[in-house]
C-alpha cells in the first residue's frame, strides 16, 4: 500500500469558455518524483498552479495527505515552490531570501540562521550568503530558489520549469543535483517540463499531458518505450509513424497494412480489429538496415533507397526513402557500415519494436 | 565641410542652445549691481540676502515649502494608494480611471484654474492654503502615478506568489515584498509632486490669496511689474534645488534592485 | 468555508476610490462648473425671481399687466447687491441699448415710494414698448449660447439668426489663429532642431551620448519659470545676446528680442525641445542599427536610404512628439506673458484676463472650453497613437 501524498480527484479548471484542465484524475505517492510533461498551453502549469494555491480549481478536489487544500491559501499550503524565473526577492539578499519562510514560520534567530547555512551548504553556495541576486549567475540564482523552497521542509515541491533558462550543460548539471537531492531527502516533488530528455533523466513517473488531459502516465520507460498514443509517440523522442489499417489477426499478432502500400505484423495487438485504422511507430534506433543484395523484402522488410546519410558523432543519422517516396529515419551505430547516399538498402522492422499506436 | 563636422558642430549648437539659457542666470544671482544684466559690475550677497530679508520673498519660500510639502504628501498617498488598486486588473473601468487620472497633465492650466476658482469659492475655499494644495495636487498626481505605476509594473508577479508558498500572509507579502520594491517609484513620485508643486504659477494664480502667493508666483510678478536680480538668486535656488533632487532621484534608482533573472 | 473579507477586485476599488472622489471633486468638478459657466446667464434671473414667474402670463405683445409690474418693482425693491444689480443692468443693456438709463430711473423710484404699487409708465414711458419686456424675457432665460458664439466671433440678430460679429468686435479668431499659428511654428521648430538632435543622440556612444541626453534632461527637470526668466534675461534689450553681438560689432543698434514673436518662439521651442526629443529618441532606440547598412549594402544612397527606411520607421515619434508639442504649446501662458509683446498673447491670456480682470466668467469659460476641446482632441489622437505602438510592441 503505498502512502498517497497529493490526490487530484476529477479537478477542471475553465478560463471563461477555456477549459485548461479537463476531469483530471491524479495520485503522487510521498517521496515520489513526478514531471508533468507537455506542450505549453496543455493544462500542466495551471495544474501546478493550482496545487499551490496561486489558482483556484473551477471543479474537483485537490487533496493533500488525505485533505482538501481547495480552500487554504497558499500560505499556509506548505509547499515550496520553485519559479521558471527563479521568484528571487531582488531587495533581500541570498541569506534573507533563505530565512525569509523560516521567519514566516516564527522560528528562532539562532534556528534560523543554522538553517540557512546548512541550505546554503547543500547547494554549495556558502559564500554567497551576503549578496543580491542580481549579483549571482543564473545557476547560482537557481540554487538560491532551491534552497528557499527546500528549506522548511514542506510536504511537497513544485518546480514549474526551474531549468529552463539556464544552458545545455548547467541545464544536465543541474537536473543530477536536482535528482540526487530527491534521493537524499526522500522530498515528493512534482515538476513541470516540456522538456522531455529532461523528464526522462529525472523522473518516477511522467504524466504526458495533452489538451487538459492525461495522455499517459508510466515510468521513463514504459513512455518512452510503449507510448500508447500517437502524441506520446510524437512527443517523446524520435519516431517513425506509418500510417495503415489492420487488415488481420491472429493469436496475438495482427497485420497491419499501410497506405504506402507495405504491410507490417506487429505482435502484443491485443484488442485490434480487422479494419481499425491505427499508426506504427518504430524508433529510429529500431531500425535494421541491411545491404539491399543480402537480405529479401516482404512483410517487415521493405525495399528503401539512402536518401542522405549525416556523421552525428555518436551516431548516424540514416534518411531512406522506399518506392511510394515514404520517408524513414534510421540511427545506425557510429561504428556500423557508411551506406552512401543512393545506395539501396533494406529496412528492417522487427515486429517486437513495432508499436501500434492509437490515432 | 565634411558630414562629421556638420554633425559635431550640429550638436555642439544644439547643447549650448539648451543649457546656456540655464547657466547664464547663475552668476547674475551674485550680482552687486540693482540690475539684471552683464557684464556684471561686482559680487555679492545682496539679492540672497534680499530674499531672506524682504518680507514678500521670504514669505513666498516659506509659502512654497508649505504648499510643496502638503502637496507631496497629498499626492503620493492618492497617487500610490491608486496604482496599488490600478495594478488589479479591472476590465474597461481600469483603462478609464488610468486615463481620467492622467488628464490633469494635459488640460490647459488656465482652464482648470477657472473652474477651480469658481468651485473653491463655493465650498468656503478660496485664498486659502488648503486650496492652493488642493489644486497642485490635482496637477501632481499624474506624476505620482507614472512613477509608481512604473515600479509596481516592474515587480514580478511570481516574486509575490512565491513569498506567499513560502508561508507570508497577503499583508505580510505587502510590507515585507511589495512596499520595499515599489518604494523607490514612491520616493521619486514624491519628488516629483514637489517639484511640479514648486514650479506652479497659473493655478496659483487664480487659488491663492496674496498670503499664498509662493516664490513661483512671486517670480512670475517681479518679472512683469519691477524686474530685480532677487529672480536670478531665487532661480539659482531652484536650480541648485533641481540638481540636488535629481541626484537623490538618481541615487534612489540606482539602489533600486534589479528585478533578478 | 471562504474567510476571504474582500474579493481582490473590491479591495482595489477601495484603494482607488480616494483619488477618484478626489479627482472627481477637484478636477472634473471644475471643468463641469467652467462647461456650465460658458451656457450659463443667470445675471437677470438671479435679480428677478418674481417677473420670471409672471412674466410666463405674458403675451408678448400688450402692455404688461400690474401684476408684472408689481412683481419688477418688487424684485427691484428686494435687489440689494449692488455689484450683482450692476450684472443685471449691463446684461440688459447689451441686449437692448437705453436699459442702462432706463434701469436707473426704475431703481431710484421704486426705492422712493418703499412700498405699494407704482405705475411704471409713470416713471418711463420705454415701459409701455414691449420690446424692453421682450429683452427681459430673453435674459431671464438661465441658458444662453451667447458666449459660445462670441468665442468663435458670432452673435445672434435680431431675429435670433447666427450671424458673425461686426468686425470691431471680431476678436477671438484672430486670437484662435494665432495661438495655433505660434504653436504650429514652435512645433516646427521643435522638429527641425529635434529630429537631427535625436538621431544624433542614438548615433553617438559613451560619454557623448550622455552629454547629448543630459542636455535635453536638465532643461526639462528645471522649473518652467526659472528657463522664462533666463530666456528674459538673455533677450532683454541690454541682454547677453545683444551685448555680445554689440561687443562683436556685428550689429550697432540691439535688435528687438524682447516683448515680440521671435523672443516668445524663441523661448518655447527651447521650453518644449525635449518634450519633442525624447518621443523621437524612445522610437529611434527601437530600431535595429544594422538596417542602414542593410539598405546601403541593397544598394540604397545614404539620403534614399534614409528617406525610404530611417523616416518611415521613426515617422511616429515624430508625429507623437509633433502632438506633444502642439497640444501643450496651445495652453502657454507664463511664456507669452513674459516675454511676448501685446500682440503675441495666446488664448490663455485671454481667458484668465476675462476671469480676473472683467470678472466675466462665461466669456472666459466659453474661451476655455474651446481650448479645452481642442486639447482633449489632439490628446485621445495622442493616445491612441501610443496605444497602437504598444500594442505592435
Amino acid at each position: 500500500m503505498v502512502d498517497i501524498r497529493i490526490r487530484f480527484d476529477s479537478v477542471s479548471k475553465n478560463y471563461g469558455p477555456v477549459r485548461v484542465v479537463d476531469n483530471l484524475k491524479l495520485d503522487i505517492a510521498k517521496g515520489e518524483f513526478v514531471s508533468l510533461l507537455g506542450p505549453s498551453g496543455s493544462g500542466k502549469t495551471t495544474l501546478l498552479m493550482m496545487l499551490a494555491g496561486f489558482e483556484e480549481a473551477t471543479e474537483g478536489q485537490i487533496l493533500v495527505d488525505g485533505r482538501a487544500v481547495n480552500d487554504l491559501p497558499s500560505y499556509k499550503r506548505d509547499m515550496g515552490v520553485v519559479f521558471q524565473n527563479y521568484a528571487l526577492f531582488p531587495h533581500m539578499t541570498v541569506g534573507e531570501n533563505i530565512a525569509f519562510p523560516l521567519q514566516m514560520r516564527g522560528i528562532g534567530k539562532a534556528e534560523i540562521a543554522e538553517r540557512v547555512a546548512r541550505a546554503l551548504d547543500m547547494v554549495q553556495l556558502g559564500h554567497l550568503a551576503g549578496r543580491k541576486p542580481s549579483q549571482l549567475s543564473g545557476g547560482q540564482q537557481q540554487r538560491v530558489a532551491l534552497a528557499r523552497a527546500l528549506v522548511f521542509e514542506p510536504r511537497v515541491v513544485l518546480m514549474d520549469e526551474p531549468l529552463g533558462a539556464l544552458d545545455k550543460q548547467l541545464r544536465e548539471q543541474m537536473q543530477l543535483d536536482i535528482r540526487a537531492l530527491h534521493n537524499r531527502l526522500g522530498l515528493t516533488i512534482v515538476f513541470v517540463t516540456h522538456d522531455q530528455g529532461e523528464a526522462l533523466t529525472m523522473s518516477d513517473r511522467i504524466a504526458v499531458f495533452n489538451k487538459g488531459k492525461i495522455e499517459q502516465i508510466g515510468s521513463p520507460r514504459d513512455i518512452y518505450d510503449e507510448p500508447k498514443t500517437r502524441f506520446v509517440a510524437e512527443f517523446i523522442g524520435e519516431t517513425n509513424l506509418l500510417e495503415g489499417v489492420v487488415d488481420r489477426t491472429s493469436a496475438g499478432d495482427a497485420l497491419v497494412r499501410l497506405t504506402n502500400g507495405e504491410a507490417i505484423t506487429v505482435t502484443d495487438a491485443q484488442g485490434l480489429t480487422p479494419g481499425q485504422p491505427v499508426f506504427i511507430s518504430i524508433r529510429p534506433e529500431r531500425i535494421e538496415v541491411q545491404d539491399a543484395a543480402i537480405a529479401s523484402t516482404g512483410a517487415n522488410a521493405f525495399a528503401t533507397r539512402v536518401a542522405d546519410s549525416v556523421y552525428q558523432g555518436d551516431h548516424i543519422r540514416l534518411q531512406l526513402e522506399d518506392g511510394a517516396g515514404t520517408p524513414y529515419i534510421a540511427r545506425l551505430d557510429r561504428k556500423s557500415a557508411e551506406w552512401p547516399k543512393g545506395t539501396a538498402v533494406t529496412a528492417i522492422f522487427k515486429p517486437a519494436d513495432c508499436k501500434v499506436v492509437l490515432p | 565641410m565634411p558630414v562629421k563636422t556638420v554633425q559635431a558642430l550640429f550638436a555642439a549648437l544644439m547643447v549650448a542652445f539648451l543649457i546656456i539659457p540655464l547657466i547664464v542666470i547663475l552668476p547674475l544671482a551674485f550680482t552687486n549691481s540693482a540690475l539684471l544684466v552683464y557684464p556684471v559690475p561686482g559680487w555679492s550677497m545682496r539679492w540672497f540676502r534680499e530674499l531672506v530679508e524682504n518680507d514678500a520673498w521670504r514669505r513666498a519660500i516659506v509659502n512654497s515649502l508649505i504648499i510643496g510639502g502638503g502637496t507631496t504628501v497629498l499626492a503620493t498617498v492618492l497617487g500610490t494608494l491608486a496604482s496599488l488598486g490600478l495594478r488589479q486588473r479591472l476590465p474597461y473601468i481600469g483603462a478609464v480611471l488610468r486615463t481620467l487620472f492622467m488628464l490633469p497633465m494635459v488640460v490647459p492650466a488656465v482652464v482648470l484654474g477657472i473652474g477651480m476658482q469658481i468651485l473653491l469659492a463655493h465650498l468656503g475655499l478660496a485664498n486659502t492654503y488648503a486650496a492652493v494644495i488642493i489644486a497642485h495636487t490635482v496637477i501632481a498626481v499624474p506624476f505620482v502615478i507614472i512613477s509608481v505605476a512604473g515600479a509596481l509594473a516592474g515587480i514580478d508577479k511570481r516574486v509575490e506568489l512565491a513569498a506567499a508558498s513560502l508561508g507570508a500572509s497577503p499583508a505580510t507579502v505587502f510590507r515585507r515584498v511589495t512596499l520595499p520594491l515599489a518604494m523607490p517609484g514612491v520616493l521619486s513620485g514624491a519628488v516629483l509632486a514637489f517639484a511640479t508643486s514648486l514650479d506652479e504659477v497659473v493655478l496659483t494664480i487664480f487659488v491663492a490669496g496674496p498670503n499664498q502667493r509662493t516664490l513661483a508666483r512671486q517670480m512670475f510678478s517681479t518679472i512683469r511689474e519691477n524686474i530685480s536680480p532677487a529672480i536670478a538668486s531665487s532661480a539659482f535656488l531652484f536650480i541648485v534645488g533641481t540638481v540636488v533632487i535629481g541626484a537623490l532621484v538618481l541615487a534612489v534608482r540606482s539602489r533600486a534592485p534589479k528585478a533578478a533573472a | 468555508m471562504k474567510k476571504r473579507v474582500l474579493s481582490p477586485r473590491m479591495g482595489a476599488f477601495l484603494l482607488v476610490a480616494p483619488l477618484f472622489f478626489f479627482i472627481a471633486l477637484f478636477f472634473v468638478w471644475p471643468l463641469a462648473s467652467v462647461m456650465k459657466q460658458s451656457v450659463s446667464d443667470t445675471a437677470v434671473l438671479h435679480i428677478l425671481p418674481k417677473t420670471a414667474e409672471a412674466m410666463s402670463d405674458w403675451d408678448g405683445e400688450s402692455t404688461p399687466s400690474p401684476t408684472l409690474q408689481q412683481a419688477l418693482i418688487d424684485d427691484l425693491r428686494a435687489a440689494t447687491d449692488e455689484q450683482a444689480t450692476g450684472d443685471m443692468v449691463r446684461r440688459l443693456n447689451s441686449a437692448q441699448s437705453g436699459f442702462r438709463t432706463l434701469m436707473a430711473k426704475t431703481i431710484k423710484a421704486a426705492n422712493e415710494a418703499r412700498e405699494g404699487p407704482v405705475d411704471l409708465l409713470e416713471i418711463d414711458k420705454k415701459w409701455a414698448q414691449p420690446q424692453y419686456w421682450k429683452a427681459i424675457s430673453e435674459a431671464l432665460s438661465p441658458v444662453t449660447d451667447r458666449y459660445l458664439l462670441a468665442s468663435l466671433d458670432l452673435t445672434r440678430d435680431a431675429s435670433g439668426s447666427i450671424v458673425s460679429q461686426p468686425p470691431e468686435a471680431a476678436i477671438n479668431t484672430a486670437i484662435f489663429s494665432r495661438t495655433l499659428w505660434i504653436s504650429a511654428l514652435v512645433t516646427f521648430f521643435c522638429v527641425v532642431l529635434g529630429y537631427p538632435y535625436a538621431l544624433l543622440i542614438v548615433a553617438s556612444t559613451g560619454w557623448k551620448r550622455q552629454l547629448l541626453l543630459a542636455a535635453v534632461l536638465l532643461p526639462l527637470w528645471t522649473s518652467l519659470l526659472v528657463r522664462t526668466a533666463a530666456w528674459f534675461m538673455l533677450l532683454q534689450e541690454k541682454g547677453l545676446i545683444n551685448e555680445l553681438l554689440q561687443t562683436l560689432a556685428f550689429i550697432n543698434e540691439p535688435l528687438a528680442l524682447i516683448f515680440n514673436r521671435t523672443g516668445v518662439v524663441i523661448a518655447m521651442t527651447h521650453v518644449q525641445l525635449p518634450l519633442m526629443v525624447l518621443p523621437i529618441y524612445s522610437v529611434l532606440l527601437t530600431i535595429p542599427k544594422n538596417l542602414m547598412p542593410a539598405a546601403a549594402s541593397l544598394g540604397a544612397h545614404p539620403i534614399r536610404a534614409f528617406w525610404r527606411v530611417m523616416l518611415p520607421l521613426s515617422f511616429r515619434g515624430i508625429l507623437s512628439g509633433s502632438l506633444l508639442v502642439f497640444m501643450s504649446a496651445l495652453g502657454y501662458y507664463i511664456t507669452p506673458a513674459l516675454i511676448g509683446g501685446a500682440g503675441d498673447q495666446m488664448i490663455s491670456y485671454f481667458i484668465a484676463f476675462y476671469a480676473t480682470e472683467t470678472a466675466n466668467w462665461g466669456m472666459a469659460s466659453a474661451l476655455g472650453l474651446v481650448l479645452l476641446i481642442i486639447t482633449i482632441l489632439l490628446y485621445a489622437v495622442y493616445e491612441r497613437l501610443s496605444a497602437t505602438r504598444e500594442r505592435s510592441a
